[in-house]
This record gives C-alpha cells, structure tokens and sequence, in this order.
C-alpha cells in the first residue's frame, strides 16, 4: 500500500470510530436583553411591573432575564396562583393569552409552565413562568384566576405529563385518556409507539386495528362481503 | 357482531369498544359538569330516591360530530339537552391532531414553513406570515420595506378570504345556500391572485425567513387593484342583503350572547372578542409589519352576540380592502429578502451562477437559521382567527427546541363550550359558524 493511501484508510478509520460526522454550529453569543431587534415591541418592555412584583413578593421572583425586548420572570411555583391575582386586580394584567408547557430535557428542574398576560388597557404583556421538577411532576392551577386557563392546562397535561392541582377537569386534551404517553416529551420517539393506539376496525365486524402500518406489513383487510366466485375457479 | 350502540346510563365500559376509556372520560365530565346544581337538590346523605332533576325523563344526550358537517371539521360535541335546549355541553377535539409542535423540533425553521399552510387552512399566508415573522425576532433578522408591505397586503387578503369562507358557510349552516356561491366566487377570484403572486392557489408557502420567495408581478398587481376595485361594493351588497334579511337576524340575534369581562375571562380572541366590546387587536396592540403606517379602523361591537360578530367581521372585510389599497400605493421598490447568507435563501439566480450562492443556499436548506443558545421569543399577530402567537426557544443548532403555537381557534372553542349552555339545539349550529374555529388549527 502506497504511503499516501495508508494515510487515507487510517483516517477513515479514526473517523469510523467515533461513528459519526458530527457537526457543530458553535454559536456562542449569549441572548442579552437585545433592544435593537427589529422585531421588537414596546409592549413587551415590562420592567417596571417585574420590579412592583419584586416589591411585592421579594424573594418569589427568582430571576429576570429578557431577550430580544421581552421582559420575563421566573418565579417560584407555590405562588404564581398569587401572583396572577395579584397582577389581574391590581395591575389590570385580566386576559390570560396564552399558557404553555417547555421540556428542557437535560436541565436541573426539568419543565417549564409559561404564562403570558396581557394588560389591555394600558397595553402591556408580561411573561411569567415557574419550574417544575421532574419528581414532583405538579403545579397549582390558575382556573380559580382565569377560567380560560382550562384547556391550555388541559393541554400541558396532555403534551408533557404536569397535573394541575386543583383543576376541575383534568383530562387530556387532544390525544385519548387510553394513549399513556407524554408525546411533548423529548425521549417520545417522533414515529410514535407501534400499539400504543388501536384504530378502529378495518370491517364493521373485525378487531381494533393495533398496528396502523398494517397495509405496509402485508396484512390484507378482510373484506365485508362475500365476493362471488370467479368463472375460473368455478371450472375448478 | 359489534355491539349495538344503546344510550346512556348504560354499561359505559361495554358500550365502546373503540377507546373506552376516553368515552368515558367524556361522559363522566358530562355528568360532573355544573355538579353544584345537583349538590343542592340532593339533600343530606346522598342519592335521591327518583330522579329530581328529570323525572319526566325529557333529557337526552347528543353527540354531534366529529363527522358532522356543520361543525366545520372534526370537532364533536356532546351536549346534554332537555327538550330542545342544551343543558351541558361538552367539546372533545383532538380529532385532527398531527404533533405539529413535535414535528417543528425534528425540522429547520424554513423546513417547517408549510407546515404551518395546514394550520389554518382557510389563510395560509396568516401563518407563513407568523412563523417567520417569530423565527426573525428569535433570531434578529430585519426583513426589507417592500417584503413587509407585500406580506402586510397578503395577510389582509387572506383575511377577506378567511371572512369570505365564514360568511358562506355560516349562512349556509342557517339554511341560506346562495351566499355560498358568491362567497366562494369571492374566494376564486383570491385564490387566482394567489396563484399568481405565489405560484399556488390554496397553500402558497410564500413567505421565506427574511422576505418572500418572489416578487410581484405586473399582472398580478392588476389582478390586486382590480380586486380592490370591485370587492368593496360586492361585499356591500351581501351586507345590504344581510342586514335587513329577518331570518339571518332572527337566527344570530341575542344568541350565545358574551359580555367583554366574560370574553376575557374565558380567553376569546379576534373577531369573537371585540363582538363583545374589548378594544384587543394585535395590529394596533403590538404593531408589527407595516401596519402602524396604514389608516385603518378596528370594528368594535359591544353586544357579543352572533349578530355583532358577524357585523364585525363584515366591516373588517372592508377595512381590510382598505388596507390593501394603501400598499398598493405605497409599495416601494427595492430587496424582497434580506440580503445575508445566514438570514435568509441567496436569490435563485446567484445559486445558479455563483459558487458562493449554491453553497449558501445547501448550508441555508442544511443548517438554516441559528439563533443563540438560549433564545426565546413570542411574536404574535392578528390572524383572520385572533391572535396567532409562536412561542419558539433556541438550543443554538438549527432546529428550535421548542415551539408552542397559541392558536386562536383553540382558545375560541373552549368559550364556545360554554356559550352553548342555554341555547337552542338549532342555534348551536349557528354558534359554531359564529365563533369561526378551524380545526386544523385548534388541533395542532
């Protein structure tokens, strides 16, 4: 073997070694709170009610941070119910937009709620959010606050496995209750779990359709009527 | 043999064979549903000996959908009614359920673009419009003037198009069926447009992070102005015809009736919202787009019934082809997409003739956009629904690692849920074209 192709077979072994071409972006920059985004909005810049609820609540709002001319707070789980109704009575803050769940997968307390409320009149929205850690897969429900909270809990409920104590109806959401999965969650495999949801019969009398590849596996469905014999196999 | 279906109050673990548990899941929230009614007729140690609350046994339970054509797609409601009004009702969706927001994680941002064409099905642009509009504020990418005012113009046509499918279908839920022909000859007219401007009728996957995927043609802008030219008056003919039709506003009149604390409470966005008086409208709320430099008025009604939405919507309609008509005059020449390798696609001509150009291009549909580690944003706009909000996170790669849509229509079904109590089983039709839920979108 010549020395240069020597050269190349051991580099394609070192190579298979560690089994794949990885690909890094390395994008370092942390988010800072970025003004100058062109995207950014005046009703988003909420300083001054995180610090009333710093006032407030003290050491319940764990951290501030803000990106991209959004002000957000973590705060601590046990009083978010609190500081909702605090926000809807006081500081006019009384159409909940939006509430939602985030899986950080790898990170110390696992999940995030996310809510997000708007002040009409004076035109403002604030982002809240607590964490949820992965052993105490609960948080206090926010129905009591805002009706419309239900279905977006319902949901959270659904997607990623956080029961909302106190909810009035805490069932799923879009998939069946017979589904026992958190499809949100990060570990779910994106192609789904083969059985983990019959389909309805092929035939008015057949069984559940447990795989729904079944045409792809070579499984033909049976039919729900007779088909008359063909001439050929009449002759026999 | 399948067991034959019998009603309620049965062997509710027998009676379906296709997910039990779900079925009843549902009617047991049917039953518990208002359960402070019953707490009060029960007296002391529990079960009543006849029942209180029916004795005559008027009551029965009704599931309407998922495939019922009047509840515009697969959503199905159970409502418990006695006599002809509707005492309970229960909304189960999840029928149309794909895993969007799953499928968003495995994909690039601009992978994922039509996907969001399915959402809402009867405005596609709306959603290219959002996501992308979402995808440049998490990454901080500024978007040239005349792509900002043919996305303003295209989002407003969407709308008309959007309000158009709602007018016919909901005259049609109320008995009317020539509208719908007019109405969808509307929609010809704009999906022709669309075919123009985009390359396709009905999912125009048009906008691209960073711009748009083509510019304007002249004919299409003859098409825009001849549209502009003709609609306000055609839309003010159905109005003429509308407003003083007396089985239309026998039909809409004080149903499902929303006061504005009421609206806000249960999360109603868009048009449903300020039927009932909430002066709430992303476009003047958080201007985004080119929509702090047009003239234009947000139609507030303050009696929350079917009527007053629908007077709403036929106003925006117009307000809308206002709108257009500014962009067509103020469009400015210049860029239709950011001018950036990592922003946005090179133009087809620099990928065909340039080396540079075609490596940008396979590393945009390779990488894409990557915004830093750590990066979140929502950006919302006012979709033909309501607000249509993306809630997206950074991991810093290409793929976002979280992507939360906060879709109207969902928001509206869950106050539908309960405007339905105390109607009529006939106005519960109406209702549902009324508040306008698409379920694609719902779903998710």
């Amino acid at each position: 073997m010549r020395d240069d192709q020597k050269n190349v077979a051991q580099k394609t072994a070192a190579h298979r070694e560690d089994e794949s071409l990885k690909f890094y972006f390395t994008p370092v920059d942390p988010p800072g709170p970025d003004t100058d985004n062109p995207h950014a909005k005046s009703s988003t810049l909420v300083e001054d009610i995180l610090a009333t609820l710093e006032e407030e609540f003290g050491e319940d709002i764990l951290e501030k941070r803000a990106y991209a001319g959004e002000h957000e707070a973590i705060v601590a789980k046990d009083r978010i119910v609190d500081i909702c109704r605090f926000l809807k009575e006081e500081e006019g803050f009384d159409y909940l937009v939006d509430l939602a769940g985030v899986d950080r997968f790898t990170e110390e307390e696992r999940f995030e709620v996310l809510y997000n409320l708007v002040n009409v009149e004076r035109g403002k929205r604030v982002r809240l959010r607590i964490r949820v850690d992965e052993d105490d897969l609960s948080a206090p429900t926010l129905t009591g606050v805002f009706m419309g909270a239900g279905w977006n809990e319902r949901e959270v409920y659904d997607m990623l496995g956080i029961r909302f104590d106190g909810h009035p109806d805490m069932r799923r959401m879009f998939m069946p209750e017979d589904f026992e999965y958190y499809p949100q969650r990060k570990e779910f495999p994106l192609l789904g779990v083969p059985g983990s949801l019959p389909l309805p019969p092929q035939t008015p009398e057949g069984e559940l359709t447990m795989d729904p590849f079944a045409a792809a596996h070579g499984s033909k469905p049976r039919k729900s009527y007779d088909e008359p014999r063909s001439d050929f196999e009449q002759l026999g | 043999m399948s067991i034959a279906p019998s009603f309620v109050g049965a062997d509710l673990g027998q009676q379906f064979r296709f997910w039990p548990r779900h079925n009843e899941a549902l009617y047991k929230r049917l039953e518990s549903k208002h359960a402070w009614l019953e707490q009060e007729l029960h007296e002391g140690d529990g079960e009543p000996r006849v029942d209180i609350r029916d004795p005559l046994g008027n009551e029965m339970i009704l599931n309407m959908g998922p495939q019922h054509p009047a509840t515009h797609g697969v959503l199905r409601c159970v409502v418990q009614m006695d006599g002809e009004l509707v005492e309970r009702a229960v909304l189960d969706i999840g029928y149309l359920h794909r895993g969007i927001e799953k499928l968003a994680e495995s994909k690039t941002y601009q992978e994922f673009m039509p996907y969001t064409d399915r959402m809402d099905y009867l405005s596609p642009y709306s959603n290219n419009v959002a996501w992308c509009l979402a995808v440049e504020k998490l990454a901080g990418i500024e978007v040239p003037e005349r792509a900002q005012w043919i996305r303003t113009m295209m989002c407003e046509l969407a709308r008309i198009s959007s309000h158009m499918l709602w007018l016919g279908v909901g005259l049609m839920d109320a008995g009317a069926v020539s509208v719908f022909l007019w109405t969808f000859q509307g929609r010809e007219d704009i999906y022709k447009i669309f075919d123009e401007v985009a390359g396709a009728r009905f999912t125009v996957s048009h906008s691209r992070i960073g711009g748009i995927a083509s510019d304007l043609s002249p004919s299409s802008i003859a098409m825009l102005k001849d549209f502009v030219d003709r609609y306000p008056d055609v839309i003010q003919g159905w109005r003429d015809l509308l407003n003083r039709n007396r089985i239309w506003i026998d039909r809409n009149l004080d149903i499902g009736t929303i006061t504005a604390e009421e609206a806000k409470e249960l999360g109603l966005t868009g048009s449903n919202l300020r039927g009932s008086g909430v002066p709430y409208d992303v476009r003047r709320f958080e201007p985004y787009l080119k929509y702090d430099d047009v003239d234009f008025n947000i139609p507030i009604r303050t009696e929350g019934d079917c009527l007053a939405r629908y007077h709403v919507r036929m106003e925006e309609m117009l307000e809308s082809i206002k709108i257009i008509k500014q962009c067509l005059e103020r469009l400015p020449e210049g860029k239709i997409r950011a001018d950036d390798a990592k922003a946005a696609y090179p133009s087809k001509e620099e990928v065909y003739y340039s080396m540079e150009g075609m490596i940008h291009d396979f590393m945009y549909t390779d990488t894409g956009v990557t915004p830093p580690k750590g990066a979140r944003a929502y950006h919302a706009i006012e979709a033909p629904k309501g607000e249509l909000g993306f809630y997206l996170e950074s991991d810093g790669t290409g793929r976002p690692s979280r992507v939360h849509i906060n879709s109207p229509s969902f928001s509206n079904l869950q106050a539908l849920e309960y405007m339905m109590e105390g109607e009529s089983v006939a106005d519960v039709v109406v209702l549902i074209g009324s508040v306008d839920p698409v379920m694609g979108e719902a779903d998710k």
